[in-house]
């Protein structure tokens, strides 16, 4: 009891990033549940609009925040959606970790990049990994590369989507504070 | 941090102004641009390569179990379907190939994203059941020399 009582307190810092992070991981799980929701537009590709969570994530609270919460997002939204531990999910938490990597990379590493470009590389890795993870886990076929270069142009086009989409919030939330 | 907006641009636009304001938010940097030039460049000739395999002779369809070959069947005439049981990792799943292509019939997955998937008849095209590892690739009859290259 003594050791609760003289535990140190957070402070107002610790706590404000920790509600951020929950808000992100909450609002990514709604759009991980909402994507899985939408019709199919090929095997394996959704719009990745909870990828906009982790690109807010890394710029609102930091790199190891945006980590975290790739992969709480598949956890928590494959455990609700029912796939937890199936193939989709293995599939799914390879390219958000992948992702998220090569975005903190990228956002690290590249000069002038913004979010859009960010999210650009991320979607590319995070389509790349799911065929890598499928080809070499659980369909031993290198023919599965022949889906690969149409949906790397959708995912071009949608990582560019959400770069803007993220970059827009970001300054709604800046404007706001 | 660069967000990839300017801000002092943003509140100085109306906000009646949407078309000029979305094209603040969606332009990118001059890096972003230059990933995606190379990005597109990368794509579209790699889909040159895969499909100049790909698509020569005529389209036969492969039915796989994990890396091993199971079926191969040219599309059939019309009124001649041909319907073919494979036998994966968690069942069966029923195969049918018709004058329009092939698709899945019966999976014993639960997603049943395979049978959505529809039918598909044109070269490159791949349908791919994950959970029972089956999947129904349309080739050209030439295609093996892909498989050559990658190994």
């Amino acid at each position: 009891m003594s050791n609760i009582i003289s535990a140190p307190r957070p402070s107002l810092l610790e706590l404000e990033e920790k509600a951020k992070w929950l808000t992100l991981l909450l609002l990514a799980v709604g759009l991980h549940i909402f994507e899985a929701a939408l019709p199919s537009l090929g095997p394996w590709f959704k719009p990745g609009l909870a990828n906009i969570m982790t690109l807010l994530a890394l710029v609102l609270i930091g790199p190891r925040a945006a980590l975290m919460l790739a992969i709480w997002r598949v956890i928590v939204g494959s455990f609700l959606i029912g796939t937890l531990f199936t193939p989709t999910f293995v599939i799914s938490l390879a390219g958000g970790i992948a992702s998220a990597a090569v975005m903190l990379l990228a956002w690290r590493t590249i000069p002038g990049i913004t979010l859009i470009g960010i999210s650009l590389i991320g979607a590319l890795a995070h389509m790349s990994v799911q065929f890598i993870t499928v080809e070499s886990l659980f369909i031993h076929q290198h023919a599965l590369y022949y889906l690969l270069p149409p949906l790397l142009l959708l995912s071009v086009i949608t990582g560019w989507i959400n770069g803007g989409l993220a970059a827009y919030i970001i300054s709604r939330i800046e404007e706001s504070d | 941090m660069r967000y990839g907006y300017n801000g002092p641009m943003a509140t100085l636009a109306s906000e009646n102004d949407l078309p000029q304001n979305l094209w603040q938010w969606f332009k990118g940097s001059w890096m972003d641009r230059v990933i995606l030039l190379i990005s597109l460049v990368a794509i579209v000739c790699s889909w040159q390569w895969i499909h100049s395999f790909v698509s020569s002779g005529p389209p036969m369809v492969m039915i796989y179990h994990d890396d091993q070959l199971l079926a191969r069947y040219p599309i059939p005439e019309e009124g001649k379907p041909i319907h073919f049981h494979a036998e994966g990792e968690i069942g069966d799943s029923e195969i049918l190939i018709d004058a329009n292509g092939a698709r899945f019939v019966s999976s014993p997955c639960s997603s049943g994203y395979c049978i959505a998937h529809g039918q598909r008849k044109e070269h490159g095209d791949i349908i791919a059941c994950v959970p029972n590892r089956i999947l129904i690739v349309i080739e050209g009859n030439s295609a093996d020399a892909l498989d050559a290259i990658v190994e």
